[in-house]
């Protein structure tokens, strides 16, 4: 990968920052260790010093000074490596035990550099001095162990900090590099798309994490634009084949009147004709514009609370009169009383009923019951509308909601095949399942609908 | 009346100016909304037209700076614009009606018929009477020659529109707007349907009919002339 491209992908610089925090926190929590350390080592020191000063301060007893001389000696020849300074004077200043040359300091605690009094070695020294009797005692403590401890512990320190950033940077890397494969994979396959094959998919590693969950969304997203590009090439088609048709009849029409009006014949039921197939384009147009319209979704902002039973037998009392001119029975059933409220528009419903409703009363045939029902069946709303007329052979069941599709059979008769097109994109719209079944004899629709909630 | 048409396409505004015309109708063109916008201000007419996409200033635009200016003349838009939410819209900007080319004249005509004999300020009625038919608005109830009228709700509201349009025609489409709430048009013969139950309860059982069919139009209330 180019640098330029590393430093902007964003594994890459979540692996650097983690990375960056850890050395950090590493870096703060061994400050504090050290400094902690350090200062319990200081007090353990001091302790010393004045637990020595005392020890041999103690030994002097009677005035006699001896004692303290002696013990003073003792441990000079117990410090071999001048880890411990001692200086014991008489008050006119003749050295009475010393391992050091003599030396002034204020009485309590000084700090003096080893080539003060002669030691070489760099080292400092923690002093403490005081009267013993008449004489001044001085005790003195180097702090090689504690520079000694200080350089072991910063030398593993930093030898843990080397492995801690590589460690960091390595697995980053690592984990860095593999999100970015699987991020590229998802980039090249919507570059894939972009140029115009939609069929590319991103690969899925089946792990169910984000990225594969993502994936997937988006996966689903590239199906459906897929399946509405298709639909939308195949409607292109089929408006392309379906109004050539009826624009042809017009045409033949309106020749017909012509030629009619050239013999000096009246012309009256050709311009009738002409009007009714102008008619039917134009209804044919005007659907395909509202399916589009529903299907953008835009009309959702108008949604409200709806209750359907209300919607349903407003439409009982519109069509009711319609079924029995046509020798039909219509019945309206409501099942329960729980709420039968959605959530939608109820313009959009009402229409939707009134065309299943009427496919029902034109195709059913005179004799035929006509049932709608309403129910409720755990979340959601039911409805059903369910006639006695010849239905729908079943491997049609799914066919019969594509755009422009018409049974054979209906082919002649008045329609523009968007009917039921129309009824899926509202039913759509509404979150609602749609779907056909054999009502034996006859058909029964039915739309399942997630149930308003209830405030 | 007197209708001024804002329209820009030439042949559509030529077809409606000849057609009112020949009804006894005054009707006069503009084709820019700006222009439209002056002359609907400034001059006095029944009834206004407007299409919805002109130069100048667009008609729902032109609507709205009516209404602001408080010119209360009614308003028809007329448009290709037949989308769910552009009626609300036109309706919104103070339209009182809302027809979608591609239309037929007899449509335009009755609309525009209603709008602009339509009394500015309806007086509180309680009762319509159209000849010897009754409707009492407050207790729902109709009757003819003193005679009741058994009438389903729906019929009843199929009625009262009638009534309230006595002697005009009215489309099946504004039936089925303003009756059923209907915006599309139905595949079956809803109107029809209940123009002839509504005619075998108000109009056969007495001597005279009131309730005329106009032929591919639409149906008209009123009284023997």
């Amino acid at each position: 990968m180019h640098p330029h491209r590393l430093f902007r992908s964003t594994p890459f610089r979540l692996a650097i920052a983690f990375a960056l925090l850890f050395v950090c926190a590493f870096l703060l929590s061994g400050f504090v260790t050290f400094n902690l350390l350090k200062k319990e080592l200081d007090a353990r020191y001091y302790n010393q010093t004045k637990e020595l000063f005392q020890i041999i301060s103690q030994t002097y007893g009677d005035s006699d000074i001896q004692d303290v001389i002696d013990a003073t000696r003792t441990h000079i020849v117990a410090t071999t490596d001048k880890r411990n300074i001692f200086l014991l004077q008489a008050a006119d200043g003749k050295i009475l035990a010393a391992n050091i040359p003599a030396l002034s300091v204020p009485d309590g605690w000084s700090r003096r550099l080893g080539a003060d009094f002669g030691i070489r070695g760099g080292f400092a020294y923690r002093i403490y001095a005081g009267n013993v009797g008449p004489d001044r005692l001085i005790v003195g403590t180097n702090n090689q162990e504690t520079d000694e401890l200080q350089e072991i512990v910063v030398t593993s320190f930093g030898w843990a900090l080397l492995v801690v950033i590589s460690l960091a940077i390595g697995a980053g890397a690592l984990i860095a590099s593999r999100a970015q494969r699987r991020l590229d994979a998802v980039r090249d396959t919507m570059a894939r798309v972009s140029h115009g094959e939609l069929s590319a998919r991103i690969p899925l590693l089946g792990q169910g994490d984000d990225l594969d969950l993502m994936s997937r969304d988006i996966n689903i997203a590239l199906e459906r634009l897929s399946l509405a590009v298709e639909s939308m090439r195949q409607v292109s088609t089929d408006i392309a084949h379906d109004l050539k048709t009826p624009l042809n009849h017009l045409r033949m029409t309106l020749e017909d009147a012509v030629l009619k009006q050239a013999k000096g014949e009246a012309v009256g039921p050709e311009l009738d004709l002409a009007m009714a197939e102008a008619g039917q384009i134009d209804e044919t147009f005007e659907a395909l514009l509202r399916i589009a319209q529903i299907e953008s979704g835009a009309r959702k902002s108008r949604f409200s609370s709806v209750d359907l039973s209300d919607v349903l037998s407003s439409l009982r009392e519109v069509y009711g009169d319609v079924a029995e001119d046509a020798g039909q029975r219509f019945v309206f059933d409501t099942e329960g009383d729980e709420s039968r409220v959605v959530f939608g528009d109820r313009e959009l419903l009402t229409q939707m009923y009134a065309n299943l409703i009427e496919n029902s009363i034109r195709h059913a045939g005179a004799g035929a019951d006509i049932r709608l029902r309403l129910f409720v069946r755990g979340d959601s709303v039911h409805t059903s509308l369910e006639d006695s007329g010849p239905g729908i052979p079943k491997d049609e069941h799914t066919n019969v909601f594509r755009r422009l599709y018409r049974l054979e059979k209906s082919r002649t008769s008045a329609g523009t095949g968007l009917g039921l097109s129309l009824v899926k994109a509202i039913a759509d719209l509404h979150g609602a399942t749609i779907w056909l079944e054999d009502a034996a004899p006859g058909l029964r629709v039915v739309l399942a609908y997630p149930r308003a909630a209830s405030n | 009346m007197r209708i001024l048409l804002i329209e820009d396409d030439e042949r559509t505004a030529a077809y409606i100016v000849r057609g009112f015309g020949e009804n006894g109708h005054q009707c006069e063109m503009l084709a820019d909304g700006q222009d439209a916008l002056y002359q609907a201000t400034h001059e006095s007419y029944d009834v206004l037209i407007v299409d919805r996409m002109l130069p100048g200033l667009d008609g729902l635009a032109l609507v709205r700076a009516l209404r602001v200016a408080g010119t209360m003349t009614p308003v028809l838009f007329l448009t290709a614009m037949s989308g769910l939410e552009d009626r609300v819209e036109g309706l919104d900007a103070g339209g009182d009606d809302y027809l979608i080319k591609p239309f037929a004249f007899s449509e335009l005509l009755a609309r525009a018929n209603a709008l602009g004999r339509r009394p500015h300020v309806q007086a509180e009625v309680t009762k319509l009477r159209v000849h010897d038919l009754v409707l009492d608005l407050i207790r729902r109830r109709v009757e003819r020659k003193g005679q009741v009228i058994d009438l389903q709700p729906k019929e009843l509201k199929l009625l009262e529109f009638l009534m309230r349009n006595e002697s005009r025609v009215v489309t099946r489409t504004m039936l089925l707007e303003r009756v059923w709430g209907f915006n599309f048009d139905p595949k079956t013969s809803v109107v029809d349907t209940h123009i002839s139950r509504l005619r075998a309860k108000i109009d056969k059982p007495f001597d005279v009919p009131l309730l005329h069919t106009i032929r591919n139009t639409g149906y008209s209330l009123h009284a023997p002339s």
